[in-house]
């Protein structure tokens, strides 16, 4: 098993530095607001458009739906005991990337809440780790990591069923169902069915956010594109600069510019 | 009284000395302004958590409530400059008040809109710091009840001896550049025209007081 995350790794990393040399992450910068005289890039945006239409077809026509009816009959307790208990069987997940981002101290606080979490916590389901000791969850993913890593995310690229995306989060997705462990011990039928329930669950907890979002937006996939892109790279900014402390890039200052003479 | 007791007050008053001048300190490098921004912030929130707290007021008093703060403390045109960035310089002085004016209702309709599915949040104001062009950055954290934590920044400007925020940047994401992409889209494919015919049909789609609850 560990021969087969080694190789695993290794394929997604390959695939990467294959990929990062010929992109080099165009659309991250761009969409974090920054230069304004040149079109955003999405080289992808043909492909991503029609795609993005078909997902949002399927999330209001099967997802949302199903998710309203399972958010009006579960209670809200409910749907936060088992998003805590997917959150909590990620644990080697969060572990691992915290590792590979130079994050022992990380590490060590998502091994902690499992410990307390599956225990004390009732298997995951609630979450004293948090509540009594104050330890708040590591949310670590491969996309980060290579990110800190200094990889490119490369363009925006929204896939079918899956959703928005970059080349090298899809890749950490990859990488990092590897790692998750749990599915090797589990039958099929059952990780289908847990599958589901994570989806079906963690969308009921969304259903005022997205909804507030699609009235809100003056152009829904570009809004999503953006939000995207920026909460990406804050996630793998802010572990690059907890080290050398933040300093002001030339992304904000262009942002916050007024142009001269307007 | 006894030795150990003035010996305790002694390490005390040494203890208060030094915190004094540790939070000189701070302050000194903290800069006046970012620490000003900061009490705006801090003030500005208590006054809207009140405002959402107070259940049993009719939504459509509070929603006002809420505008009129959202008016004094949000620097509106600056935002819409920011938000049109290039693009500003294409509308006429006409278009560009027009513009500026149904932003301001875009953004307190979707401010307003949330009004109800308010539930005890509590406002952690975390730190403050200025940015090379003289703006500042107030970053705080929002603690939900069953959202969790969650991150969110202000960034504030000084105009006319003012500090009002010109933009929010929530987990990472700020409004500026959201916006900033979507009106870029809009304004490429269709031009000033369309911006505004964008932003005046999502206005007369979402009455300010229908889209509570």
């Amino acid at each position: 098993m560990r021969v087969g995350i080694v190789r695993t790794l290794r394929i997604g990393l390959f695939a990467c530095l294959v990929a990062g040399a010929s992109w080099q992450a165009p659309a991250r910068a761009e969409d974090a607001g920054a230069s304004t005289s040149t079109p955003v890039a999405d080289p992808w945006e043909a492909f991503n458009r029609p795609v993005f239409a078909f997902n949002e077809v399927l999330d209001r026509w099967l997802l949302e739906p199903v998710a309203t009816g399972y958010d009006f009959v579960v209670p809200d307790f409910v749907q936060g005991s088992i998003d805590r208990f997917f959150d909590n069987i990620r644990v080697p997940i969060d572990t691992v990337n915290a590792l590979l981002q130079g994050k022992p101290r990380d590490a060590g606080i998502a091994v902690g809440r499992f410990v307390v979490n599956s225990t004390v916590g009732f298997a995951g389901f609630f979450d004293p780790a948090r509540e009594e000791l104050g330890l708040e969850p590591v949310r670590e993913d491969f996309g980060q990591t290579l990110g800190v890593w200094g990889l490119g995310s490369g363009p925006f690229l929204v896939l079918p069923v899956l959703g928005p995306t970059t080349p090298r989060d899809a890749v950490g997705l990859g990488v990092d169902s590897a790692l998750a462990v749990y599915p090797w011990f589990v039958p099929a039928a059952a990780l289908y069915s847990s599958r589901g329930t994570a989806l079906v669950n963690g969308r009921s907890l969304l259903l005022d956010q997205v909804a507030d979002s699609r009235k809100s937006a003056l152009d829904y996939y570009v809004f999503v594109r953006n939000a995207y892109l920026q909460y990406r790279t804050a996630l793998v900014e802010d572990r690059k600069t907890t080290e050398k402390q933040r300093t002001e890039g030339s992304e904000d200052d262009d942002l916050y510019r007024i142009l001269p003479g307007y | 009284m006894t030795i150990s007791t003035a010996s305790f007050r002694g390490t005390r008053a040494g203890l208060v000395f030094a915190l004094l001048l540790a939070s000189l300190a701070a302050v000194a490098q903290a800069d006046e302004g970012s620490a000003e921004a900061r009490a705006v912030v801090a003030s500005t929130s208590e006054q809207v958590l009140e405002i959402l707290r107070r259940k049993e007021s009719p939504t459509d008093q509070r929603l006002g409530e809420l505008q009129q703060i959202a008016y004094q403390r949000f620097d509106f045109p600056t935002i819409g400059r920011l938000v049109l960035a290039r693009g500003w310089g294409q509308l006429s002085p006409a278009q560009q008040a027009e513009f500026l004016d149904d932003f301001k209702r875009h953004l307190s309709l979707d401010y307003g809109r949330r009004i109800d599915a308010y539930t005890d949040q509590k406002v952690e104001v975390l730190s403050d710091r200025s940015e090379a062009n003289g703006d500042a950055t107030v970053r705080t954290q929002v603690h939900g009840a069953n959202s969790g934590l969650v991150a969110v920044d202000y960034r504030l400007r000084k105009v006319d001896g003012q500090w009002r925020v010109i933009d929010v940047i929530v987990e990472g994401v700020s409004l500026v550049s959201s916006y900033r992409s979507q009106f870029q889209e809009i304004m490429s494919s269709g031009g000033p025209t369309r911006v505004l015919q964008v932003l005046r049909e999502k206005n007369s789609r979402a009455p300010i007081s229908a889209s509570a609850g």
